[in-house]
């Protein structure tokens, strides 16, 4: 192998600049700061049309036509063609009969803002735990409630929880539908959603997308007469 | 957690999206570096004609450079249509088109301080901004002012990498620079990540709400928008002012795992490509490396603690015996994200100077919280889209200066003298920092404008940490906020204030590195001769770290003594 000797660093000052040709002089009875004005205003007007408006114009274009079901909110509809609620969006869900969400502190909408979370090490912190923890005490049944059932997410809007918090609240949800442990069990279990390629993201369910399932096979259920769970609203 | 493999599995797509983006860096550090010497780049043949067009209906001609004075004038002026453009666009949007019934103007302070946050890329929002902005308002001001001020942050740091490079005392065009950084950069860049977050599920339409019965029965409403064109500039262009109040904790600014780690992505390309792009400008590859090391070193240790911070079980829920503890604590954190996940965007987001949030911060650890206002004391690790860079660059610059009367070498950098101006100007840009964040503070306090409780220590050392961290976050044009229940910050005195912090902030060390530059571009370049500090090294590396460690302790430690170190030594 021959041995290649490292090229010099080129001096900087050799460097062509291609603005750098002209001086800085700009011509007799012209002032800069009218040129500036001007300037900064066209860039302002230019910047609202395309960037402001033809850019998130072009690309609703683009998703109306690719993605039509996301681009309007993932809305999900009942058995009549209603829509109930946007996958995404946790919707308050606190009947005995359903599975329920993180609590929301501003009402699960988010027109009322993001929740103002307590510190860490706040006193008050230990109060509103147990407050959250006091609507769901009477229903775990031989078992504590998990934490994440009585935190506050950061966006108040949480549609998830994790496999474990979701199926401490069978018990209840068999007390008020009189459906069985193992079918709740099941149905829990078929709606665990893993990390996608094994990777990406934890265990969670869509409690939403469960409770959807529910309600509706509980409607069945009643029209064919074998089961008694939907109290109605 | 306990499987020693699924501890590492959890941290395999993290660590995917953290490598991918180091390993483009060098590419898209260079184009950037191309974008700010003026030589041609790829897709020269559209961006150039573009350019043409758009310098013509500016008036500006192209190959005028400007002096250092002239700069400045274009710089700000450019900024002040833009500040005063949204003030007014805000206080009459509800008689402006894409207006909503519902929503009132608003009032002139918060306007001001609207107006101020977006401008200066800091994007800190005293409002819920689907209550209080209308559409027209998202997208012809806020959303411009996310392009424009990028936009102006890349342009700064070209005029400010100029300086190393010219002989004849102009820094460039201001109008130039901005206009290529947009259309070469943020522009293309943004398109692309707006269609990615569309195939990733954002909501993207001009309906604004959407209406329908519960499974319960009750109404719900839910806010929609241009999600996913406003989320990719907002991340890309380190602004971080979420369409939607609840900013990337809200399910439609991201959804799902995935989007999370392409939002990361996003977010972390500018900022890490930057060393690059200076390396690029300068014409000495070599130069990225002690910066991008640097950079990491600081930002895994943030990673680290606020992982660290997290995963102990929080103590002052352990007496409640019905309670099972997560193996994270989990207020504030989304069930859709790992806490790697979550603790990557934050991190990235917070010392990116983005300002977005995928978790409360409120709700975060107090070594937590140290960790996120480290970041926004250091501003450069690696600090938003093109400030970043120049805050980094302007430590070097002292560190140079002084190590170099340490060990008796010139203090000169790329052949360039760090004389008096220069140190005088960099000097005042670090110092500018604690005072625009220790001044409002101690005003607020003394003044009245807020009260801490005095409930306990742990409440009132949050408190005190939650003000700190809000004029923190504004001086450091960051946007991301903490919040605390015994505060409002909507108030007059925090909007004025706030306004002021921001604007300071933001143009005080950005005229400095306009100057900076302007001491240097008059000089004529030496040789490197034997006294030249080898700056292409590891053990420059490593002292540029200990030097930014060291004087932003000296700077902010008395304040996190105060509050988040307070909160810690009073257990937990």
């Amino acid at each position: 192998m021959t041995a290649r000797s490292p090229r010099p660093p080129r001096p900087l000052d050799t460097i062509p600049d291609e603005t750098a040709t002209e001086r800085p002089t700009a011509p007799a009875g012209h002032h800069p700061i009218l040129g500036h004005v001007r300037a900064s205003i066209v860039l302002l007007i230019l910047t609202m049309v395309l960037l402001g408006l033809a850019y998130p114009g072009a690309l609703t274009v683009f998703a109306q036509e690719v993605t039509p079901w996301t681009a309007n909110g993932s809305l999900l509809y009942n058995s009549t063609g209603a829509a109930v609620g946007s996958e995404l969006i946790a919707q308050n869900l606190s009947a005995p009969w359903l599975f329920w969400e993180r609590p929301s502190p501003v009402d699960y909408n988010s027109f009322n803002g993001s929740p103002t979370l307590l510190g860490y090490s706040d006193p008050a912190l230990y109060n509103e735990t147990e407050g959250y923890l006091q609507e769901y005490g009477p229903y775990a049944v031989n078992a504590t409630v998990p934490e994440i059932l009585v935190t506050v997410s950061g966006s108040g809007l949480d549609p998830d929880l994790t496999p474990g918090a979701t199926l401490v609240q069978i018990p209840r949800i068999a007390n008020a539908t009189g459906l069985s442990l193992p079918v709740l069990n099941a149905l829990v279990n078929k709606f665990i959603t893993a990390p996608l390629y094994g990777f990406i993201g934890p265990y969670y369910v869509n409690v939403l997308l469960l409770d959807l399932y529910l309600v509706h096979n509980c409607e069945n259920a009643q029209h064919q007469g074998v089961g008694t769970c939907i109290t109605g609203s | 957690m306990s499987n020693p493999l699924a501890l590492v599995g959890s941290y395999l797509d993290v660590a995917i999206v953290f490598g991918l983006v180091l390993a483009a860096a060098p590419s898209i550090g260079n184009f950037m570096g191309r974008v700010f010497t003026n030589r041609p780049t790829f897709g020269e043949g559209v961006f150039g004609p573009v350019e043409r067009g758009i310098y013509r209906l500016l008036g500006v001609n192209p190959r005028h450079s400007m002096r250092v004075r002239e700069y400045i004038s274009a710089f700000l002026l450019s900024n002040a249509a833009l500040i005063i453009w949204i003030f007014l666009l805000l206080q009459l949007q509800n008689k402006l088109p894409l207006a909503a019934p519902n929503i009132p103007p608003m009032s002139w302070d918060l306007a001001l301080h609207t107006s101020a946050s977006f401008s200066t890329n800091t994007d800190f929002t005293h409002f819920v901004t689907e209550s209080q902005v209308t559409e027209g308002g998202l997208l012809l001001g806020l959303q411009v002012a996310m392009f424009l001020s990028a936009g102006a942050g890349l342009a700064i740091l070209a005029a400010f990498i100029r300086g190393f490079v010219r002989k004849d005392g102009t820094i460039g065009n201001y109008f130039v620079d901005i206009t290529r950084c947009v259309v070469r950069i943020l522009a293309p860049l943004s398109v692309l990540g707006a269609l990615i977050l569309v195939l990733l599920g954002l909501p993207q339409t001009f309906a604004t709400s959407l209406q329908f019965h519960t499974l319960l029965g009750p109404v719900q409403t839910i806010p929609l928008g241009p999600v996913a064109s406003w989320q990719s500039i907002m991340l890309l262009g380190s602004n971080g002012g979420g369409i939607f109040g609840a900013n990337s904790t809200h399910p439609f600014e991201n959804p799902s795992a995935l989007s999370n780690l392409f939002e990361i992505g996003l977010m972390m390309l500018i900022p890490f490509s930057s060393p690059f792009a200076f390396a690029s400008a300068v014409r000495r590859k070599g130069e990225a490396f002690p910066y991008l090391g640097t950079i990491l070193i600081v930002f895994f240790i943030a990673v680290a603690l606020l992982i660290i911070g997290q995963v102990a079980s929080n103590p002052e829920l352990s007496p409640i015996a019905a309670l099972s503890q997560n193996s994270f604590y989990s207020a504030g954190q989304e069930t859709r994200f790992t806490l790697p996940e979550g603790a990557l965007f934050q991190t990235v987001s917070v010392y990116g100077n983005v300002g977005a949030n995928n978790m409360a911060i409120g709700a975060l650890s107090p070594i937590g919280q140290m960790a996120m206002l480290f970041g926004m004391f250091t501003q450069s690790t690696p600090g938003g889209v093109g400030t970043g860079m120049g805050y980094l660059l302007t430590n070097a610059l002292i560190a140079i200066f002084v190590g170099g009367l340490m060990v008796g070498r010139t203090p000169e950098y790329l052949g360039k003298k760090i004389g008096k101006q220069q140190i005088g100007w960099a000097a005042s840009l670090l110092l500018i920092h604690p005072v625009l964040i220790f001044g409002p503070l101690v005003a607020t306090l003394l003044g009245g404008f807020a009260a801490l409780p005095t409930t306990g220590v742990g409440a009132s050392a949050h408190t005190f940490t939650s003000i700190l961290y809000e004029f923190t976050s504004e001086a450091a044009n960051n946007g991301s906020a903490m919040g605390s229940v015994y505060v409002n910050d909507t108030t007059l005195w925090f909007n004025v204030v706030g306004a002021v912090v921001m604007l300071v902030g933001r143009f005080m060390p950005m005229v400095a590195m306009l100057m900076i530059s302007h001491h240097f571009s008059v000089q004529t370049p030496l040789p490197p001769g034997p006294g030249t500090l080898k700056t292409q090294s590891f053990t420059f590396m490593i002292y540029l770290t200990l030097f930014l460690i060291i004087l932003t302790a000296l700077l902010f430690l008395p304040a996190l003594a105060l509050g988040p170190l307070t909160q810690i030594g009073a257990g937990g």
